[in-house]
């Protein structure tokens, strides 16, 4: 089975205190740590074990500037068999719709059974790359996905819906398939495990290659543009009680007996 | 009536020289195969220079071997083990002694005769009695009170072999009252010369002297029989550890506080095939030879804090389990048992078990024959993690160190930040080429957790207040790593110590001074470079015992106070006397211990990133317990020289509802809020 | 833009919230644009559901086709371009739920179509459609545009555009034939499945207690069940900590978890991202404790305290103790 998953490489902003770039446009990210997307950690452990469970060949692609090398090594160490890497600086500022278009002209050239990524990817919370790939290369697709079996050419699995409720779908082969986080357990990537891969080339991939060129990536390529983004103005809509520990949990503690918790 | 003797009167027809031959050759031939076999297996195992330092070695064996100097730690149990070791040292000439009588009726060891005979004969008659009252108190002791630490869970059960060994015995003991019984009725000597050989024949007063002859040589090939079927039994048994227990201690592991290296004997461990132990064979020799000498005691496990509270491991049976594997896989006759995708680690040691331990190192404190655990599990977790299949609460730490050097995921550059703004006190942060007397390691808790940075604080204020020379690294000091080597991720461990190594190398220092037993453990121990390293406790005492540091009664007031030794301190670097002498330097403090201190000392569930561990089993916190234990002795603080084991015992406070009626302070802290 | 499309999403024959959502935000922007609304409803039978959407929707657009009966994101996209396809400056509005994020990238490419998801609010500038919407872990606000495209798609945060129902449109419905009939799907549905029932039911307590990411990696979960405990609520906790094996899935709130209904809602640690506070119905009290000022989750809640949760827990109990005496 030759499975494709797709990577995404962002900065982690999950913990961190954050401001904005000059111009507006952006976040400052010279102090953020850039790592491999948490959903995406989902997807690379699912396709290995897809290729442990039913026999296969995992690619790992990414569209990310050459820092990223570090991330598809690890998915090497993962257990991906090759890696590409995707990238031009006319990719900067692209949108979901370019990273799929980019991922989809790649792909289109090779065989594949099953394409998993992961559903959302924190930095711009889009959730559309996956989705759209299918759509690109004419194959069926499925997002929040926790549950994956293969049989018989067709992929069963689960995925979620609201309120505790799941649906169970059957679906034809080749698809694309967008993970949920907690599926799996993801593994452990230790130094060694990184320094045996060490060797594998991973192939960088340009634009021309692609067929495409550089008004179709980045800005200019892209469907939505972000004109503007700005931080939410602090504690917005609620009360905010001020004061020591102390003072606040007392002050808590009063609003509560008052709506006649206590 | 003169009683016949055994070699003069043949058996069927044969002659007793010839049977006697037989016996021996065939009990020989028996127990030198079955030793092959056990030696083979230890052969094909992971090699392990244990050959030098011969002259330390002799004296472990003769202090511990021989002198049983750890059986006492189980007083009744202990003492009752050390008669009957000294009495198989006595009576190891008897057997020689009757093994020649198979030959010759006059048979006697060289120089045995006349009045050191006598001697020596008295004694073994005691001897005799006392070994066969030893071993009758045994098997009351396991049939009746049944003492917990002996059962094992699971269907591992050996408990039998306990019976027949004992049994065993019994029958050596009462067959030679028999054979020397008998001959007591011509030859009477006083009964308190040899009360056992009297009291057997007070049983065999009214025999006929025929019976007597038939007693007489029964009881001596009963005797030789016994003897030999017990010697071959041992080998094939959990009873192993009397052939041994001598070699497992005198091979017993000299460098404390140490994790051995991926692989003895290879120069760069990373280009190994695999990394870890994932069976048998790939543990080292002693290590398996520590399985064979288990004797299913159950001191470890009485002593494991995670058996305690309900985790999943129990170091004994990592022992047990591992030795039945070994036989049956690598068995003495037939055709090795076919696990089939059972796999030694992972299935029969399961992987609850491996992450469960705290490497505290109660279980190894407690071993009568140092049999060793933290090495075999930390081979095991580097097994385990290559594969990937680290506990997911563990993930994190470990990525946050291999990115930021911490596990706590902040910036490297805000390393230092606690040491700005105390009063007082400029903490100097030192730059490549600098020079200070004492460079003080403050590691990643100290310098990113609230709570620990206050330790931190009042160090830097003690060492500024009595004029200590000092600097700290800043952000280029790295996590410690004695937890990352300990859980199994050489790779990181290298990276971090390294990195710790090029930063100690270029700034010039007499001496490192931490108030982390953890980060004091590495350095000292693991760090393959070695720099004077002392901890807090150590430089207190000294600044005390130099009157450079004078404490006041008024923080303390009274209170009764105890202390919790850190294992990291304690156990695995013997410092137990320095926190003491500095908390008993305090006016007016009480101070009372804990039924479990010094080398007894119970784990609160270990440092470094060991904190992020989540154990779904586990009925209690090991914090719980301690701070209970606590507050069996009515102690208002828990003094502790460790900033996990604050971090746990803290929490436990909290959980238990002793707020407010029991503090845990640091050392270091006490020392600062007590200065005058 | 000319024309704004609203998607009707059921399920088990039900309308849901989202439709009304949608709606809502279609009623802002239509008049700004002077644009038309319409509805497209997609189900296995029109019938049993338009009536209520023929009193909200002037005009209504219907397929029937019996494996509509469920969300098939195949299917919908067929029938969406079958109704779209040839047309040209509208809005196609649907609300953000778990089955319109199958949905939306596929159908935006197949139509040709501008998509922005997740959509929390709308906003014109210089006469041009743009979308606000929430990145980097839901901290920063970002105001889209769809670069002057003549079709657009977006999706609706769940409880961002609160609807007020009219009745009063008296609208009709425009059943089209199913494109379905002759094209084998590829994706079939197969049953659904309830999550693992515990022994807490956290759907109908009146009183929760919810942690979040905030509570750090090493926490002490006895210390948050202790603080239910006292104020006589159920432990609820956000995504990560279920991921991590903290709590069981059934303690978890938000769409992926258990929607909760409760009176009280003290929200510990908790950032609030959407998937989190859309499983809070109704109009509980929301108390949150939070150590970032810009946590999403103020904007939600009543009362708020910015504050290490580490050190307010511990002292909250306390202060409740002492009131209970």
């Amino acid at each position: 089975m030759k499975i494709i998953t797709c990577m995404k490489w962002i900065p982690d902003t999950s913990e961190a205190e954050l401001s904005i770039a000059s111009g507006g446009k952006d976040i400052k990210k010279d102090d953020l740590d850039y790592d491999l997307n948490d959903w995406d950690r989902f997807a690379i452990e699912e396709a290995v074990q897809l290729k442990e469970k039913y026999d296969g060949e995992v690619t790992a692609i990414s569209v990310a500037p050459e820092d990223a090398e570090e991330m598809l090594r690890e998915c090497l160490a993962r257990g991906a068999d090759e890696a590409f890497q995707i990238w031009n600086d006319a990719f900067e500022g692209s949108d979901g719709f370019v990273i799929a278009r980019a991922l989809a002209e790649f792909i289109r050239k090779r065989p594949f059974d099953i394409i998993v990524t992961g559903t959302l990817a924190e930095d711009d919370g889009g959730g559309q790359v996956g989705g759209m790939l299918g759509a690109m290369l004419g194959v069926p697709s499925a997002t929040l996905v926790s549950r994956i079996e293969i049989a018989d050419g067709k992929a069963r699995f689960r995925r979620e819906l609201e309120g505790g409720l799941y649906e169970n779908i059957e679906m034809e082969l080749p698809a694309v398939i967008s993970v949920a986080t907690g599926l799996n357990e993801p593994r452990f990537v230790s130094i060694r495990a990184v320094r045996k891969v060490a060797s594998i080339d991973i192939p960088t991939v340009d634009l021309d290659e692609l067929g495409l060129d550089e008004s179709q990536v980045g800005h200019s390529g892209s469907r939505i543009s972000v004109e503007k983004v700005f931080l939410p103005p602090e504690g917005e809509g609620a009360e905010i009680i001020k004061g020591s520990t102390e003072e606040a949990a007392a002050r808590l503690a009063e609003i509560l007996k008052e709506k006649g918790v206590l | 009536m003169t009683i016949l003797e055994p070699a003069n009167v043949p058996l069927l027809g044969i002659p007793a020289p010839t049977i006697a031959l037989i016996i021996i050759l065939g009990s020989i031939a028996f127990f030198t195969y079955v030793m092959w076999k056990r030696i083979d297996l230890l052969k094909r195992c992971a090699p392990d220079p244990r050959f030098s330092d011969v002259s330390e070695r002799i004296k472990m064996t003769l202090l511990y071997g021989f002198g049983q100097l750890r059986q006492p730690r189980y007083f009744g149990a202990g003492l009752l083990h050390i008669l009957l070791f000294a009495g198989f040292m006595i009576l190891s000439l008897r057997s020689l002694t009757l093994i020649g009588r198979g030959f010759s009726a006059e048979f006697h060891l060289p120089f045995m005769t006349g009045a050191i005979a006598f001697g020596y004969d008295a004694i073994k008659d005691y001897t005799v009695l006392v070994v066969l009252g030893v071993c009758l108190i045994a098997i009351a002791r396991r049939a009746i009170w049944q003492p917990a630490r002996y059962a094992h869970p699971g269907t591992h059960g050996h408990e039998g072999e306990a019976f027949i060994i004992l049994g065993l015995v019994c029958s050596l003991m009462i067959t030679d009252m028999v054979y020397d019984g008998s001959a007591f009725i011509p030859h009477p000597e006083p009964w308190y010369f040899f009360p056992a050989s009297a009291l057997a024949a007070s049983f065999m007063k009214s025999a006929s002297p025929d019976t007597l002859n038939s007693l007489h040589i029964g009881g001596y090939w009963a005797h030789i029989l016994f003897f030999f079927g017990l010697l071959n039994y041992l080998p094939i048994s959990k009873h192993f550890h009397v052939i041994t227990a001598i070699p497992n201690v005198y091979f017993s592991n000299l460098k404390h506080g140490a994790i051995k290296p991926v692989r003895y004997g290879v120069s760069d461990w990373m280009e190994l095939e695999q990394c870890g132990v994932n069976d048998l064979t790939g543990f080292t020799w002693k290590h398996v030879l520590d399985f064979y000498s288990c004797a299913d005691c159950g001191r470890c496990s009485d002593n494991c804090p995670a058996n305690i509270v309900g985790r999943a491991l129990s170091p004994k049976m990592i022992s047990i389990k591992a030795r039945d594997y070994a036989y049956q896989k690598y068995p003495i006759f037939g055709s090795p048992k076919d696990f089939g995708a059972k796999k030694l680690v992972g299935d029969i040691i399961t992987e609850e078990e491996i992450w469960a331990c705290t490497t505290c190192g109660a279980c190894e404190r407690e071993c009568p024959i140092f049999i060793e655990y933290i090495d075999k599990i930390v081979d095991m977790r580097r097994y385990l993690l290559e594969q990937g299949a680290l506990p997911q609460s563990l993930q994190k730490p470990l990525q946050q160190i291999k990115k930021k050097g911490n596990a706590y995921g902040a910036v490297k550059g805000k390393r230092a930040a606690w040491s700005k703004d105390i009063e007082g006190v400029e903490v100097r942060e030192l730059k490549k080429g600098d020079t200070a007397d004492l460079l003080f390691f403050v590691d990643s808790c100290g310098s990113f957790d609230p709570r620990i940075q206050e330790i931190s604080k009042s160090f830097a204020r003690i060492l500024g207040r009595t004029s200590c020379d000092f600097g700290i690294l800043g952000q280029d000091e790295n996590d410690s790593g004695n937890e990352v080597r300990r859980i199994g991720e050489e790779g990181l461990f290298e990276q971090v110590s390294e990195k710790n190594i090029e930063a100690f190398e270029s700034r010039n220092f007499r001496q490192i001074v931490t108030y982390d037993p953890h980060a004091f453990n590495v350095i000292r121990n693991d760090y393959p470079k070695k720099f004077p390293i002392i901890h807090s406790s150590q430089l207190l005492s000294r600044l005390v015992r130099d009157k450079m540091l004078k404490f006041s009664g008024d923080y303390i007031g009274g209170r009764l106070v105890t202390y919790h030794d850190p294992c990291y301190l304690g156990r695995h670097n013997n410092i137990y006397d320095d926190p003491r002498f500095v908390i008993n330097s305090i006016p007016g403090l009480r101070f009372r211990e804990m039924e479990r201190c010094c080398s007894r000392s119970f784990c609160c569930s270990g440092g470094g990133i060991m904190l992020w561990y989540e154990n779904e089993q586990e009925t209690q916190r090991m914090g719980e317990k301690r701070v209970r234990m606590a507050q069996e002795i009515g102690a208002q603080v828990i003094v502790t020289a460790c900033p996990f084991c604050l971090i746990n015992v803290e929490d436990a406070i909290k959980t238990t509802g002793n707020e407010g009626r029991i503090e845990v302070i640091d050392l270091v802290e006490l020392a600062d809020r007590s200065m005058s | 833009m000319k024309n704004i499309y609203v998607l009707a999403e059921h399920r088990k024959g039900t309308l849901r919230d989202t439709t009304w959502e949608a709606l809502a935000a279609a009623r802002t922007l239509a008049p700004q644009f002077g644009a038309e609304i319409t509805c497209i409803l997609l189900s296995n039978d029109a019938s049993t559901i338009s009536d209520r959407l023929v009193q909200e929707f002037s005009k209504v657009i219907a397929i029937e086709d019996p494996s509509l009966e469920t969300f098939n994101s195949d299917a919908c996209i067929k029938c969406l371009v079958s109704i779209l396809g040839d047309k040209s400056d509208y809005l196609l509005l649907m609300g953000n739920s778990n089955s319109v994020i199958e949905l939306a990238p596929g159908l935006s490419i197949t139509l040709d179509a501008a998509l922005a998801t997740d959509c929390f609010g709308f906003d014109v500038v210089d006469g041009a459609l743009c979308a606000l919407r929430q990145i980097y872990s839901y901290k920063v606000n970002a105001l889209v545009s769809f670069k002057g495209a003549a079709k657009m798609v977006a999706t609706l945060r769940s409880g961002s555009f609160p609807f007020t129902p009219t009745a009063q449109a008296g609208g009709s419905v425009e059943k089209m034939e199913s494109p379905l009939k002759s094209e084998k799907l590829r994706k079939v549905f197969v049953s659904y499945e309830e999550a693992e029932k515990g022994d807490v039911d956290i759907s109908t307590a009146e009183i929760i207690v919810s942690v979040g990411r905030g509570i750090g990696d090493e926490p002490d979960m006895d210390v948050y069940q202790s603080l239910a405990d006292t104020v006589g609520g159920v432990l609820a906790c956000s995504r990560p900590i279920v991921d991590k094996n903290l709590l069981p899935k059934y303690h978890q709130v938000g769409t992926s978890g258990i929607e909760v209904k409760p009176k009280i809602y003290l929200a510990l640690g908790i950032s609030g991202a959407f998937q989190h506070v859309g499983g809070i119905k109704g109009s509980p009290l929301i108390i949150a404790v939070n150590k970032d000022a810009r946590a999403p989750i103020f904007r939600v809640a009543q009362y708020g305290v910015v504050a290490d949760i580490n050190d307010m827990v511990p002292a909250l109990e306390e202060k409740i103790k002492e009131i209970k005496g």
